[in-house]
């Protein structure tokens, strides 16, 4: 049998065999759902996928193939649920309905992997399907009684984007009679010349996945209020999802450049600037930590679609480096937020500070993180907005959207200072004078996913290689790329090992000349004996600058703020709501109403019978 | 050998950086005095202060990320001298300057503040934390019209490397000023925000915040990062001395007479720019946060915006 279809077997049994698992034994239920991601993986990447698989029903031919674009979602997927996986199982261990927990987790992990490997349209409706579906299970964990304001918005834009997908597969199918999807894009489907309503559809059911502005809504709350440990897999790899189909609705434009896609890659480069900067300004008005991070996370797909619609060697670059890179910096934050959560509480930045020193390691994983978030040299992320700045001005000629990518990505830096100082400096509390560090299942996968930062930082090339090759199979011609060298088309280069090098160099100098420089004299002080300028300092009062925190940018940037997204959504909704209402009017229900429009009706009928009767 | 003067001049020029970002705080503090009518401190001050912090016995350090706050500052400011180039001509000061571009050396210098700041954080002094605020939101003022003056000189000249610009000014003698003023005022206005002298003082902002982000910091920490800041002021004056005013060794003696020659123009040019923000500081009273912000947004760039309009229609190449 098909190596990709046992994959993904596997996966639907092991869903199965975790909800059951949970009425047994409780305790095994983490370890079982990881043990059988952990043998998924391994099948997966033990096994070499020659051939593809296909599957008649229904006079419909099912296709799943492999190829090295989806190669790389799929360890993005791969990787990032097997270590979210492992921080659950601590995570959720007082937590109550495990098996409907892992159980949705795995088939989630089954939806995605499927969307990925899918080489028919009706498969990819069907695995989104179940994505989308087993997902918003996992939003409504912790709001089972309140589904109405929490997962609404989410399954109401899903099947809005879903409902698109179909009509579009639908006409498709109508329009080349197919449902492959290598034969219909040969027949020019996305080339956006001819039913370019099609590809736009298409564009809608994924950019919804991946909450690009105006579709954005459901995200702040969906990625808040679902447990950290799924969070860190829904943000880091199902928006990816999104870009995967980004991508391919763009593999025609890619290659010939028409007018028509030209336009419309122009758009979602602006959409997805705007969905950058809005994205950013909210993110830091935040006071809790996780929907700061949920907002950032919006920011940061907005980078990755104006990078994948420049349609130039290095934007696409730039968006399949920042698609891996955001998987490994907001996976490894959403698991910061979820170990603070579990360990103090809560996750309201006004409530608790100073956790550095109870929780060392978290901190370092949010540190390594946030420098990679906000793309400061030396870290990874650093090389996706090199290589986006690069393509927008050397390639693509966006020069007023760089201008709107830069300002956004500047003022990322307020808020990731905002959620370190939040958390972790500032004045210890009384209250979590007792807090411990993470357990050790919590802080493995947080760090991993922070070396991850740190390696790609000193050797990009080590997603540069996937990544160029991916790129060939969706039409691009082969593209030069070194281990550590950055390079744009006017041949300026950026030597990332020099430069690591040369901070470890000076790091190590300056530290041991800081630590070394009278050691014996240095007083080693608390966060609460400082200089207060002459003020009385009581006992218990903590003095950390938490309310308030950026109001002087918030009153600068005062017009953004009063653009909001939902307040358009609620009066369409709201009018929608009036238009329902009135056709309620028409169709009462009442037996004596419809019995007066059919008398109506005859007579009309009789009235004009030598018009209609003739 | 080329080795040897590969390191030797990268020592050389950190010196060089450190001892003129020094002597140049001295002098403004020395100017703003006369200014004032009062006396001043002699110009060798800093050094005297630098000296006096880094013999003191007792230091106080708030925690781990206090504690290395100083190194943030003195990387961030170490790398982006090795990578702006000094002088055109010279092996000396030529460092690895082919390595790097202007987007790296962009966000290379913000590394040094955003690592300050946690440092700042740590020391749980409210003061540090507002000043910290202030100063990453006046960040994101002036960094807009400054990012905008640098994609017009790029999209210009067709390079992202400061060697291709000064390369280009000493080949033809023009300076980018006169293929571009815009871009030059934009930056111009946007580096009286990087200096954060008045009206910009909003970051340290005296008898208003204690000193803001260094409040809790003395003795060898404050030392370690004076120094680093004056490098850091060095490294500005030079960046824009290099994209704007033609850069510095442009002469044609060779030898020790043309690297000579070379620092004469640098210092020149430096010191001569240096007075802008300088003297603007001494007659402005401070800003609030929002003021500054809302001014940077406005003519600076609306400036940098011209800026790019102009590159577009006068590509230079």
């Amino acid at each position: 049998m098909n190596s990709l279809a046992i994959t993904l077997i596997i996966l639907f049994a092991g869903s199965i065999l975790t909800f059951g698992l949970d009425t047994i034994n409780r305790k095994l239920t983490g370890w079982a759902a990881f043990a059988i991601l952990i043998f998924t993986a391994i099948y997966f990447y033990g096994t070499e996928h020659n051939s593809d698989f296909t599957f008649h029903v229904g006079g419909v031919t099912l296709k799943w193939g492999f190829s090295q674009l989806r190669l790389i979602f799929i360890n993005i997927i791969l990787i990032l649920s097997v270590l979210s996986l492992l921080y659950s199982i601590d995570y959720m261990k007082d937590k109550a309905r495990l098996g409907y927990f892992y159980a949705s987790f795995i088939m989630t992990v089954l939806g995605m992997m499927g969307v990925v490997l899918s080489k028919d349209f009706v498969s990819l409706f069907i695995f989104w399907e179940i994505m989308t579906w087993s997902s918003f299970l996992l939003i409504i964990y912790n709001a089972y009684y309140k589904i109405k304001t929490e997962g609404l918005k989410y399954m109401v834009f899903s099947a809005i984007g879903a409902y698109a997908m179909l009509t579009a597969i639908v006409f498709i199918y109508h329009y080349y009679g197919t449902f492959d999807m290598a034969t219909a894009i040969e027949k020019g489907v996305f080339s956006f010349e001819n039913h370019s309503f099609i590809p736009i559809f298409f564009a809608l059911g994924f950019a919804i996945k991946a909450a690009v502005m105006p579709f954005h809504v459901w995200a702040p709350s969906g990625y808040a209020n679902s447990p950290m440990s799924f969070t860190a897999v829904f943000s880091g790899a199902m928006s990816k999802m999104g870009i995967f189909g980004l991508l391919l609705v763009f593999t025609t434009y890619y290659v010939s450049h028409t007018p028509g896609g030209y336009v419309f890659a122009q758009v979602l480069a602006w959409m997805g600037g705007i969905t950058a900067v809005m994205g950013t300004i909210y993110a830091l008005i935040q006071t809790d930590a996780k929907k700061l991070l949920a907002y950032s996370s919006i920011a940061q797909l907005g980078y990755i679609v104006t990078a994948l619609s420049t349609g130039t060697k290095l934007g696409v670059m730039a968006a399949l480096f920042l698609a891996v890179l955001h998987a490994a910096f907001k996976g490894a934050l959403f698991m910061v937020a979820g170990a603070v959560e579990r360990q103090a509480g809560t996750t309201d930045m006004t409530a608790i500070s100073g956790l550095i020193r109870r929780m060392p390691w978290t901190f370092f994983v949010a540190l390594v993180s946030v420098i990679s978030l906000a793309g400061v040299p030396p870290l990874g992320g650093f090389i996706g907005k090199w290589l986006l700045y690069e393509a927008l001005i050397t390639e693509s000629h966006n020069y007023f959207l760089v201008i709107v990518i830069f300002f956004s990505s500047t003022a990322a830096f307020l808020y990731a200072y905002r959620f370190l100082f939040g958390l972790f400096l500032g004045q210890e509390e009384k209250e979590t004078k007792n807090v411990k560090e993470a357990p050790l299942t919590m802080l493995i996968p947080m760090l991993i996913l922070s070396i991850v930062s740190i390696v790609t930082g000193a050797m990009p090339g080590l997603i540069f290689k996937p990544a160029a090759e991916a790129m060939q199979t969706i039409g691009f011609s082969s593209m030069d790329w070194q281990m550590s060298v950055l390079s744009n088309v006017w041949g300026n280069n950026v030597d990332m090992s020099v430069i690591g090098s040369f901070i470890s160099i000076v790091f190590v100098l300056i530290f041991v000349f800081l630590t070394f420089k009278g050691r014996k004299t240095t007083r080693r002080v608390g966060t609460k004996d400082i200089s207060s300028s002459g003020e009385l300092w009581k006992e218990g009062e903590n003095w950390t600058f938490q309310q308030d925190f950026f109001k002087p940018f918030e009153r600068a940037a005062a017009p953004f703020y009063k653009l909001k997204m939902n307040n358009i959504w609620e009066d369409l909704g709201n009018a929608l709501e009036a238009f329902f209402n009135f056709s309620r009017r028409i169709y009462t229900g009442n037996g004596q109403t419809y019995a007066m429009y059919v008398v109506g009706f005859l007579v009309l009928l009789i009235l004009f019978r030598d018009y209609i009767f003739r | 050998m080329i080795l040897t003067i590969k390191i030797l001049g990268a020592f050389l020029t950190a010196i060089l950086a450190f001892t003129v970002g020094m002597f140049y705080g001295g002098l403004r503090r020395k100017i703003t005095a006369r200014v004032q009518n009062r006396v001043g401190p002699p110009v060798y001050q800093n050094f005297l202060d630098l000296l006096k912090l880094q013999a003191k016995e007792t230091n106080i350090a708030h925690g781990f990320m206090g504690h290395i706050a100083p190194m943030w500052i003195i990387i961030a400011s170490m790398t982006v001298l090795m990578f702006i180039p000094i002088l055109h001509n010279g092996l000396w000061f030529d460092n690895l300057t082919f390595k790097g571009d202007l987007i790296f050396i962009l966000y290379m210098m913000v590394f040094g503040s955003l690592g300050m700041a946690i440092g700042a954080g740590q020391s749980g002094n409210p003061n540090s934390a507002i000043g910290v605020t202030r100063g990453l939101a006046m960040m994101v003022g002036y960094e807009i019209p400054f990012v905008l003056s640098l994609v017009a000189i790029m999209i210009q000249f067709h390079t992202t490397s400061l060697q291709d610009l000064m390369q280009y000014q000493h080949e033809t003698g023009r300076w980018i000023i006169m293929d571009n003023p815009f871009a030059f005022l934009a930056a111009l206005l946007s580096s009286l925000g990087m200096f954060r002298y008045s009206p910009f003082d909003i970051v340290g902002a005296p008898a208003e915040l204690a000193s803001g982000p260094v409040s809790e910091f003395g003795g060898k920490y404050l030392g370690t990062m004076m120094s680093g800041g004056a490098v850091f002021a060095f490294i500005k004056l030079v960046l824009f001395v290099d994209i704007f005013l033609g850069g510095a060794g442009n002469t044609d003696l060779q030898g020790v007479w043309g690297i000579l020659a070379g620092l004469g123009e640098l210092l020149l040019k430096t010191f001569l720019f240096y007075m802008i923000p300088v003297f603007i500081g001494l007659v402005s009273p401070r800003f609030r946060t929002e003021q500054a912000i809302r001014f940077f947004w406005k003519w600076p760039s609306i400036l940098g915006i011209v800026a790019i309009l102009w590159a577009v229609f006068h590509p230079i190449q």
